[in-house]
């Protein structure tokens, strides 16, 4: 006999999140019209000045974006596999990268069709260092293994200084005036300089309503389930300069206002605690992850890995423009200007504690949470812990372990509490 | 009033009976662990010995790795909060505990309070966690009980480079088939253990006193090495291995008095 039980039925999506896959499912789809239609399409890193390619009507796609996509698909593994074993890249290198290159390969073969999303071929790439260093070598491999150009913007790490050098400003500004030359050339199109600036403001309007968006969290209870954000930002990596990003982050605020207005929120449990999440996302075990803080009251309101994609600067100024690339990505600053911006937020967000993933594949972020961790316990007075995962391969994480780690930071939070409360 | 802890870890399980928060009443210790018949064996072992039932607890507080699973538990609580508040009561000066499990290592860090203050822990690797040492001590023919004694008699240690316990135990089969002393090498065990776990301690940041809590604990060996790479005493409570189960104990009897 069978046991017949009753499935809770799924929360619909809010019409922004079904705005968001429809966006990405256009994103996809102009790339794959495009290049049946023999026209040129790239692939690009995340804080790239895509701007460009926005305004010369180049359909762009985004390594990082679409490995994380897979990833919390659960379709990241034989790929991983796949380049550790057919293509010998080692584990120790990024599982975005290593999942990506065996991805290029695969999608060679025009009856591939296990990945989702899947990706069309890229004729060009497009590099900027601000955000990694090993992007250099993985978007090397890309253009040697299938032969086609880098455009690369080299932006440099601002050691000691919390404000990129001038010279610094200057050497990206002339990048990416080269660029611009450059990609002329390669498209045959001419780039039209008042269609830049109209990308460039839609480029800040976008960045603005996301962060307007963002702050509306440091509301106690937050209207918001942190880790929606992260379904959300991925509109600022792909289409920062459409207006179908404004359309979709205006829809979020009214929804998130229709919360405030209600006193409700869409974190699925009471909000016991408050946490910063420090990393890129553990996609491939997210589920678990959302489960385990649901299961104790713990939202992460806000962390330093969504706001990474506000590019804000003056419309029709280079320079500025050329800045705000240079400093983006926290990984370009030092540990210290990093890990003061975290307990900034941690106080304004009124955190009760942060939780740090020491995501295996990125050596950079992983770096200076150890060390960082002490100056935010130091500079903020809440408890920090660390769990390890990665953000792409799945055989890093341990259910268990995370739990134990969250359970122990929580009884942590929940003692200062009750200390603090008297 | 009576409360109970019951520590349920990877390979043992643990009990303490404790009275009104202060005396403790009865002990019980199970070499099984999670998933095994280990903790209903020990719940029902501490409860025997002093012809308890169940309605005779105030409550029932689990932790360990185990601790969602046990039916009849009133609450459950991590390990570290629990190791933290056992070791407080026995030894109200320690600042650091080093605990090393089944199959996690943990440095902790209390308040001067007794509260758990942070703690760091092992990664997705059994190196430096009681696995290791279970894996050692079965490759030398030898109970894990015993290698503290093994350790006593150690003239030279021998080196064990390899972190990875498969690996690790490559080299010991290598060692002892070119006839290495087998206290010299359960010695090399045991610095090995050391000076993977005194890096979660030493990232942890050390506030003395130190001491070290679980059943690993009751291993001289592993005391003597880690003291050694620590640099300083490392305090060991006869009932160290009990500390999980205490501290549950004690959190149980928090509840049951907030309750009243």
């Amino acid at each position: 006999m069978t046991e017949t039980v009753a499935q809770k039925p799924k929360r619909p999506l809010p019409k922004s999140r079904v705005m968001v896959a429809a966006q990405t499912a256009k994103v996809y789809q102009d790339a794959w019209d495009a290049k049946a239609r023999g026209e040129k399409i790239g692939w690009s890193t995340a804080i790239f000045p895509q701007e460009i390619c926005e305004t010369m009507g180049i359909p762009v796609l985004y390594p990082e974006n679409n490995a994380a996509a897979i990833s919390a698909k659960h379709l990241g593994d034989d790929l991983i596999a796949y380049a550790e074993g057919q293509m010998r890249y080692p584990m120790n290198i990024c599982s975005y990268a290593r999942l990506n290159l065996a991805l290029a390969e695969k999608i060679q073969d025009p009856a591939y069709n296990t990945a989702d999303p899947l990706l069309p071929s890229p004729d060009f790439v497009l590099l900027a260092n601000n955000s990694c260093t090993q992007l250099m070598k993985w978007y090397e491999q890309l253009s040697h293994n299938l032969n086609i150009p880098i455009f690369f913007v080299d932006c440099l790490f601002n050691y000691d200084e919390e404000k990129p050098a001038a010279y610094k400003v200057t050497y990206i500004r002339k990048q990416i005036e080269s660029y611009i030359a450059e990609m002329e050339k390669f498209s045959g199109k001419k780039f039209d300089w008042d269609k830049f600036l109209e990308v460039q403001k839609r480029s800040q309007i976008n960045s603005k309503l996301f962060d307007d968006i963002i702050q509306l969290n440091t509301r106690v209870p937050a209207p918001v389930n942190g880790f929606d954000f992260f379904n959300y930002m991925s509109c600022l990596v792909l289409c920062r300069g459409k207006e179908s990003t404004t359309e979709i982050f205006k829809q979020l605020k009214l929804e998130i206002e229709e919360h405030i207005a209600n006193g409700t929120t869409s974190f699925p449990a009471k909000e016991e605690y408050r946490v910063h999440w420090e990393g890129i996302a553990c996609w491939p075990n997210l589920g678990h992850n959302l489960k385990t803080l649901k299961n104790y009251g713990v939202n992460a309101v806000i962390n330093g890995y969504v706001t990474a994609w506000n590019i804000v600067y003056e419309p029709g100024n280079l320079d500025s423009m050329a800045y705000a690339y240079a400093t983006s990505s926290t990984n370009s600053l030092t540990t210290e200007t990093i890990m003061n911006m975290r307990s900034d937020t941690i106080k304004k967000f009124d955190c009760d504690g942060m939780l740090c993933h020491v995501n295996r594949s990125c050596k950079m972020m992983t770096f200076h949470i150890f060390v960082g961790r002490n100056i935010v316990e130091e500079k903020t007075g809440v408890p920090c812990s660390n769990f390890d995962g990665d953000q792409s391969d799945s055989r890093v994480y341990s259910e268990a372990q995370f739990e134990t780690r969250v359970q122990g930071l929580v009884e942590i939070m929940k003692e200062n509490k009750e200390a603090k409360n008297g | 009033m009576l409360t109970m802890g019951l520590d349920i870890g990877s390979t043992a399980c643990k009990c303490i009976i404790l009275e009104d928060g202060k005396n403790i009443l009865g002990r019980a210790v199970v070499s099984s662990g999670a998933g095994t018949v280990g903790a209903q064996k020990v719940y029902d072992e501490a409860l025997a010995m002093h012809s308890l039932k169940r309605e005779d607890l105030g409550r029932l507080m689990v932790t360990g790795y185990g601790r969602f699973s046990f039916e009849t538990a009133d609450n459950q609580k991590s390990e570290l909060s629990c190791h933290a508040k056992g070791i407080a009561f026995l030894m109200p000066t320690v600042r650091t505990i080093i605990d090393i499990g089944g199959q996690d290592a943990k440095a902790l860090r209390l308040n001067a309070k007794g509260m758990l203050d942070s703690f760091v822990m092992n990664d997705k690797c059994a190196a430096g966690t009681g696995k290791f040492l279970e894996v050692m001590a079965g490759r030398l023919n030898l109970q894990t009980e015993e290698l503290g004694e093994w350790d006593a008699k150690a003239t030279e240690e021998a080196s064990i480079s390899s972190t990875c316990t498969v690996f690790a135990e490559s080299e010991v089969i290598s060692k002892l088939s070119m006839n290495v002393n087998l206290a010299d090498l359960v010695a090399g065990i045991h610095r090995s253990v050391a000076k993977r776990v005194a890096v979660l301690a030493y990232r942890n940041g050390i506030v003395k006193d130190v001491a070290m809590s679980g059943g690993v604990a009751l291993n001289k060996g592993v005391v003597r090495a880690l003291g050694e790479e620590l640099k300083t005493e490392i305090l060991v409570h006869a009932d160290c291995q009990l500390a999980g189960a205490l501290g549950a104990a004690l959190f149980a009897w928090e509840e049951l008095c907030k309750q009243a």
